[in-house]
Parts: C-alpha cells; structure tokens; sequence
C-alpha cells in the first residue's frame, strides 16, 4: 500500500464521517444539514493535513497508521455526536487541535528524529510527574485548578476570564513516561538483562535494577490511593512492566511485577471503598441492579440490545448508559451498529496494535525500538482494559478509549503517539 | 528484544481475541436473555405504547384490548372491559409491576415483535410475522360474569368446567380489583393499597392458594369405596355418635353432634346425603391410606393439575396412621385442595370417571384471523370405571334433592353435588359446593368456596352459604343463558 490509496482512504473516511452524521440527523428527525459537510471538511482537513505532513516529513513512514486510527475516530466521533450533538461538534473542534498538534509534532521532528526525545528525558520524566500531580492542585482560588469528578481527582480546570478548559494531564504524561522509559531502558538494557544474583536455584536481577520498578509500583499505588484513579493506575504500571520486559526479557520482572500487582490490588480492594465496589459490581452486578451494579448492566443491557447488527445508528438508546459518549462509548456504538460494529472495532485495535508492534520488531536502534513498542502496548492495553470493563471481562476501570471516547485530552495525547509512531516507522523505513 | 516484543503483541492479541469471544457471547449467545431482563429499561420502553393482541372470551367478548391512546394516537393504551371478573385470569399488563395472568403467560404472542430494528426487519423477510397474536379464551362471558356477581364480593372463588372436554367455563377470584387501575397514573398508590388489603385481592382463589376440602372430598373417599367393591350405596353401617380415633383421645363426630340418622344403623347413601363424619371415618379407615392416597392422586390431588396459569399443587398425605387417614377422610387435617381442584373432582364424576385436561384458551389466532394452534380436549386421566362414576353421581344428585344441599336445587334440572364445610385453626369455617348438572348430560362441572363462611362468618355451612352461590351460576347456565 502506497501513500495515495492511504489518501484515498482517508478521503474514504472523511465521507463515512460525514454519512454517519447525516444519519443520526435523519433517524433523528432532521434533516441532512450544514453539520454534514463541516464534518466531511473538518475530517478532510485533520486527517489531511496529517497526512500531508507525513508525505513531507516522514514520507518513509507506514501508510496503514493513519487510516486504521481514523476509522476508530469516526466510529467514535459519529456516535458521540448521536448522543450529544453538541459534545460531537466539540470533539470534531478537538479533532482538529489534535491533528493540528500532530502535525507540529512531525514538523518538530522533522530534522533532529525522535532521538531528540532522550537528550531531554530527565526534563520529560519531571514534567509527567508534575502533570501527574496537577489534579491534586487545590479546587478553588487559582485560575489553574483541580476538579473532583466522579470521586476521582484526575482533571484540572484552567479558567482565566471567560475562558475555561478541563483537562486529563494524565493521559499526556503517559506519553511522556513512556518516552522516558524507553531511553532509559534503551540505555539500561544490558545491564539489566545481564547482572543477576543467584539465590539458591533462582537467579534474581541485582536489587539496585529492581529499584525502578518498585518506584514505579509506588508511583502508581500513590496513583491510586491519592486520586482514586483504578485505570490510569493499573495501566501505567502494566506499561512499566511490559517495557521492561520488552527491553531485558526477563520473565522474573511478569512475574514479580504481576506479584506486586496482586498485593496492591488486595490491598486496594480490602481498603478502599472505590475499589471493593467496582470489585463488588463486577462480580455480582445483579445484587445491587440500582446502585453498584447499575452502570455495568447498563451497559450489558445495551450490548445484548444491540444484538447481531445493532438498533441502527440514531435508532437506539445509548443515552441510557451511564458515561455513554466517554468510558462507555464502546457499549453505546454496540447497542446501535451490533456485534458487527463491535467485532469491527476489535479488530481495528488488533489491526493498529499488529501494525505497532511491527514497527517496534523491524526497527533495529533499541530506543526506536522500545519507543514503539511502549507506545503501541501502552495504546492497546488501554483499549483492552476500558473495553474489557464495559463487557464485564475485568472490573470497570475510568478511562478513556482510545481514538474513540470523547474528550479533547485523550485525543491530543493518542494523535501525538500516533505522530511518534508514524515518524519512528519513517525513521526505521520499516515499511 | 524482538523476542518479549512479540510476546507482548501476543498477550495483547490473546486479550483481544477474548474480548472478541466475550462480546460475542453478549450479543449473540446471551443477548435473549440480557435483553429481556426485566431490569432493562429498554424492554419497558420498547413495549409502552406497542399495540398488544385481543383476548376474547368464548363467545367473542372482548376481554382485553389495545386502543389508541387518546394523548398519542400512535401509540396505544391496553383496556380491560371485563373489569374486575377477569383480574385474575386474564391479568394485567402493567408497565410498572409487570405482567398477570393470561397476559403475562402468553406475553410473547400478544406482544408486536416490530421493533423496527434490524433485526425485526431481516426476521420478517424470513417470513415471520412481526404482528402480536390473539387468544380465544374459553370462558363464556356471561357465565364469568354471573360467577364473578354471585359471590357478591365474599372471599372466595368459582371454577366451572365443561366436563366432556375440560373447557373452563368460567374462573374468578373474589375480591377483584380493577386491572386498568394498576396501568394508570395512580398505578403505584393503587397497587400499595391492594397489596395491603386484609381480603388479598390480588389473589387468584381459583387456582392460587389451596384449602382444607372438607366435606366434598367424601367424593373421593366415596369412589374408592365403590370402585373398589369395599362399600356400594346400600351398603350398611353402624350409627355410633362419635369415632375414637386410634391412638389418640381425638374423637370425630358429625356437624350437629349427634349421630347420622336414629344411632342404629345407617347406608352409605344417607351418610353421604347427610354428610355424616361418623361414618365416612369408618370408611376411610377401612379402605386404607395407600387406596385413598392412590385414588386421590388420581383425582389429581399430589400434583398441580396442568392449565395455562400456574397452579398451586392441590395435597393428599401419603403415610398417614389411623387417626390422620380418619381426619383426612372427611377431607380435614392436611388434605388440600384448589377450588380448581374440586371442580375437576366434581367434573370426572359428571364425564363418567373421566378427567379431561383442563383448558383456558380455545385457540391463538394470528393478526389475518387465522389459527396459530388449537387446543383440542385431551384425556388426561381414567379416574373411576363409568359405573362407578355413575353410582357416586346418583349420590351426589340425592345430597340436592334430599340432602345437605337442596339449596342448589334449580327447578327442572337434575342437578348432582355435595357440600363442604371445612374447620379452620382461626375462625369462621371455609365453606365449598361442588356439582354438575343436569346429571343425565352434564354440560357444567363447578366449585364454588368461600373463604371464612362469607357474610355468614361461623354459623356458615356449605349447605346455606356456598350451595345457593352454585344456584345462582347453575340457573344462570341452565336457564338464563337461552
């Protein structure tokens, strides 16, 4: 596949887009209208100028990113906008900073690489770490502010004047520390995956190397008990663990990773109330069908009234769900478009991971080679956890879904990995 | 690193390929059952407004339809003009406390499948039909109705069969209630209210809760006697004014304490007329517990005799010592039965020992007006041999004529029955008539019981307060109705 059948498809999508907004307004009683054609301009122009910037700057690059991520976009774009209008005509203006932003980043990158990204890793490391920490700001008093939402403090407000914008500083800095890990370990490797201690019959890795995925362990418990946030928590730390085990390939980091995990979720779950009842629903949803079990039964209530090929889009009523247009989304496009709609977003996600993870192997520099693969794992997993919530696989874990929930903050950071993804493929020519 | 690299991609794929699995079981395997939970909130939204189908007596009486409603003529309103008479059997379809009765049992037929969703659409170009279905009941309205007026609001209930094919006649439950009360803005106030009256109206009496038989249960103990060639009409016993009973300081004696007749001696004949308690102990504890539980079961006490609402299992004691089957015998201590019940006992003997399964809807009918099935009358059991079916009728039709029960006489007709008047631990007795008539061609088999000696209370007998109710539904279908 060549640059213009990728153009060609995303001219594809842009239509679908567009179809996809005209159907809501028409089995809503409306009328094909002006939000038609600003959403086949809008989709053209994010998804376009993306892929102009890659023909300019990472013309190497594969051409399957782009459209797989733009088709998860749509999908969701189309029905946030059939349960809330006005929230789609936001998330299509998000769409646009988004790959507006992406196509900054493939500017900036265009002379030094990605490798530019280690010279200031430090810097990177203690900026995740700052925007990790900005929801706990104080909630009142400063024109930047942190928001309790749902029980969780995972959102600041910045309100100056008129202007006010609500943020996820969380789903940047997991860009972020990503990035950060992928050169430290890039560096590290090794050394990690060499130096080893025997303990009788097993052979451990120098206590000194297991210092960073205890911090990391911290770092997400502290996660976890101070903004009562399940999903980021749990994801960033899978991401520690799946990166250094990426780098070194050493099972014993799964193994005592997936330990440390266990007691952590013990201990979370014998402590804290979030956590007991998301544990509480999940296993037992139907004791409590108007209090805890209330948002996962919704939600396996509109995926069975979806059925095979879903109400029809516009014709169902995801509204009935809890966080439809965000954490819910999936459920929602599974009430309207069916096990066909559901089935073809899992494989989509398979298909962007498959394409991920391929960059990750075929890419030789150890850096690129983590960066993607951190990248694309830290992509896919979150789907797999949000996905696996709303279907009742996992508890339900708060985040978003990638590409497709709405939310300005979600979409900015997943457009700015899909940037760093494009530009690695283009970087290692691994097409 | 490629190595852990792939290994990551493939847990990935392995936790994408369950997903894969687990949505597909919820939206194909599962998806039935989640989505009709009643919990879900679609499933009340989806039927809210959907026009339901008819339910039609056996004469044609509409008994429950959908109109348009007057606010939204797109959508409908369910009606029920039967009103309180056919609370019980034909139910109610309430949005908020769900569906009774016919209405809930037959749900699926009478509910429009025509969601217009796709899946709808692809399910009626494979033929099926999308439209909700009829019921032809077999209930004659007038008798219903004449059921319903002459318990007068006493607790109780009447069930009357057709007894050469089981068809029901007429089922009512007494108090009823108003079932469009219970769909409209006042549904919930309503509801509580009924919920919270001492006389239970929501109760189905008919086929709902059972009670002691009493006295109508010496049909029973009376065909065993026959069919099994221990005791015939003329057959003679002693007239003792009570019976001790077997290990026990218990005695049983008769309603007014005396002996059946003149204390000498008496035939089954008069003690069945007279409905002497002496006497049928005696019997009983002739004839055995494994005979009388055997003939019982027969009758189809042990099980829930089949119909399409749910039935309370009517109880005969298996194992029971001398003194209990001496009890049991005049139908007290822990015999059981439905009103229902009673009626299929009453309408074998009038079918020459033959019970037919009992029958509510005649037939479903598709929105053309064609038949989707048709109930045909089925044998269901061989209880007692015709003769002896015979003999206990021409008992039964001496209990009217000369009897415990002549206030069920109708002028002109032969008319077989026999009184009950069962004890209760707390209060006033439950009172019962069982008949058939006319006895040379019966076309009618009913119980009639009223709960607590009805407007009686404790002076009440199966005699004075339950034979004159059957009266009133007898005339009705002998004479009236023509």
């Amino acid at each position: 596949m060549n640059r213009d059948a990728e153009a060609a498809l995303l001219v594809g999508i842009s239509v679908v887009a567009a179809l996809g907004v005209a159907l809501v307004n028409l089995a809503q009683g409306g009328n094909v209208d002006a939000q038609v054609a600003l959403t086949f301009i809008v989709f053209l122009a994010a998804l376009g100028g993306v892929h102009v910037s890659v023909r300019r700057w990472a013309p190497d690059a594969s051409p399957f990113l782009l459209p797989l991520a733009g088709v998860l976009t749509t999908i969701g774009f189309v029905e946030v906008y059939r349960i809330d209008a006005q929230l789609g005509g936001l998330q299509r203006w998000w769409l646009l900073i988004a790959s507006g932003l992406a196509v900054g980043l493939l500017a900036l990158l265009r002379g030094p690489g990605v490798s530019v990204f280690r010279r200031y890793r430090y810097l990177l490391l203690v900026t995740a770490v700052l925007l990790l920490l900005m929801p706990m700001l104080p909630t009142a008093g400063l024109p930047l502010r942190g928001v309790v939402a749902g029980g969780s403090r995972l959102w600041v407000a910045f309100e100056l004047g008129p202007v006010a914008i609500h943020f996820q500083p969380g789903e940047i800095a997991k860009l972020l520390l990503v990035i950060f890990l992928a050169s430290y370990l890039g560096e590290r490797q090794a050394v990690l995956a060499h130096s080893t201690r025997k303990i009788g019959r097993w052979s451990m890795p120098e206590p000194r190397h297991l210092l960073p995925i205890v911090i990391a362990w911290l770092l997400s418990f502290a996660i976890l008990v101070v903004q009562r946030d399940l999903g980021a928590s749990l994801l960033l730390f899978a991401t520690f663990i799946a990166m250094l085990y990426a780098a070194t390939g050493r099972a014993s980091y799964v193994t005592s990773g997936t330990g440390l995990f266990f007691a952590g979720a013990l201990i979370a779950a014998a402590s804290f109330d979030h956590v007991q009842r998301r544990v509480t629903a999940w296993l037992h949803p139907f004791d409590d069908p108007q209090g805890a079990g209330y948002q996962i039964l919704q939600s396996l209530f509109a995926l069975a009234s979806g059925s095979l090929s879903g109400a029809g889009l516009g014709v169902g009523t995801p509204g009935r769900i809890p966080a439809a247009s965000t954490d819910f989304i999936f459920s929602a496009v599974g009430e309207e478009l069916g096990l066909a709609g559901t089935v073809a977003v899992l494989a989509t996600y398979a298909l962007l991971i498959a394409v991920g993870f391929g960059i990750a192997i075929r890419s030789r520099e150890p850096f690129r080679k983590l960066l993607a693969a951190g990248l694309t794992f830290v992509l896919g997993f979150q789907a797999f956890l949000i996905i696996a919530g709303v279907t009742r696989v996992l508890p339900l874990t708060g985040i978003t879904l990638p590409f497709m929930s709405y939310g300005g903050s979600s979409l900015v950071a997943n457009f700015l990995l899909l940037a760093i993804l494009l530009r690695i493929s283009h970087e290692e020519h691994t097409v | 690193m490629n190595g852990p690299i792939r290994r990551l991609a493939i847990a990935l794929f392995v936790g994408f390929a369950v997903l894969l699995v687990n949505v597909t079981y919820l939206q194909a395997v599962a998806a039935d059952r989640y989505r009709n939970d009643p919990r879900n909130p679609r499933v009340a939204a989806a039927l809210t407004g959907k026009e339901r189908g008819l339910i039609v007596t056996a004469d044609g009486t509409p008994v429950a339809i959908s109109v348009a409603n007057p606010n939204d003529p797109s959508r409908f309103v369910r009606r029920y003009p039967g009103g309180s008479a056919y609370a019980h059997t034909v139910g109610y379809s309430s949005l908020l406390f769900g569906d009774e009765g016919l209405e809930r049992v037959y749900a699926d037929e009478l509910r429009s499948k025509g969601d217009l969703t796709i899946s709808d659409v692809i399910a009626a170009l494979f033929g099926r039909d999308l439209r909700p279905k009829s019921l032809q009941l077999t209930i004659d309205a007038g008798l219903q109705q004449a059921s319903f007026d002459a318990l007068g609001g006493q607790r109780g209930a009447i069930v009357a069969l057709r007894p050469t094919t089981g068809e029901v006649l007429a089922m009512v439950s007494s108090p009823g209630f108003d079932p469009e009360s219970l769909l409209g803005p006042e549904a919930a106030d309503v509801r509580r209210r009924l919920l919270d009256d001492p006389d239970e109206p929501l109760l189905n009496r008919a086929v709902g809760r059972t009670y002691p038989p009493g006295s109508t249960f010496k049909v029973v103990v009376a065909s065993a006697a026959v069919e099994t060639g221990l005791a015939g009409p003329d057959s003679v016993f002693p007239d003792p004014t009570e019976v001790s009973l077997p290990g026990s300081t218990a005695t049983i004696r008769n309603y007014d304490r005396g002996p059946c007749v003149d204390g000498t001696q008496v035939t089954l004949d008069t003690a069945f007329r007279r409905s002497c308690n002496t006497i049928f102990a005696m019997l009983g504890m002739e004839l055995g517990a494994a005979t009388l539980a055997e003939t019982a079961q027969s009758f189809g006490f042990g099980i829930a005799l089949p119909l399409e609402l749910p039935v309370q299992p009517s109880a005969f004691p298996t194992d029971l010592d001398e003194a209990a089957l001496a009890q049991s015998a005049i139908g007290q201590r822990d015999v059981r039965a439905t009103p229902f019940e009673m009626a299929a006992v009453a309408s074998t003997i009038a079918n020459g020992g033959l019970l037919m399964r009992p029958y509510l809807v005649q037939r479903v009918v598709d929105a053309d007006g064609a038949d989707v099935t048709v109930t045909e009358p089925e044998l269901l059991a061989r209880v007692v041999s015709p003769a002896t079916a015979a003999i206990v009728a021409e008992m039964m039709e001496g209990v009217v004529a000369s009897g415990t029960g002549t206030k069920a006489t109708v002028p002109n007709v032969r008319v077989a029955g026999k009184t009950g008047t069962a004890e209760n631990d707390n209060g006033p007795p439950d009172v019962w008539f069982i008949a058939f008539a006319p006895v040379e061609a019966p076309t009618i088999a009913l119980a009639v019981l009223i709960e607590g000696g009805g407007d009686a209370g404790e002076n009440a007998t199966g005699g004075s307060v339950a034979a004159p109710v059957a009266r009133q539904v007898l005339e009705y279908w002998l004479q009236d109705r023509r």
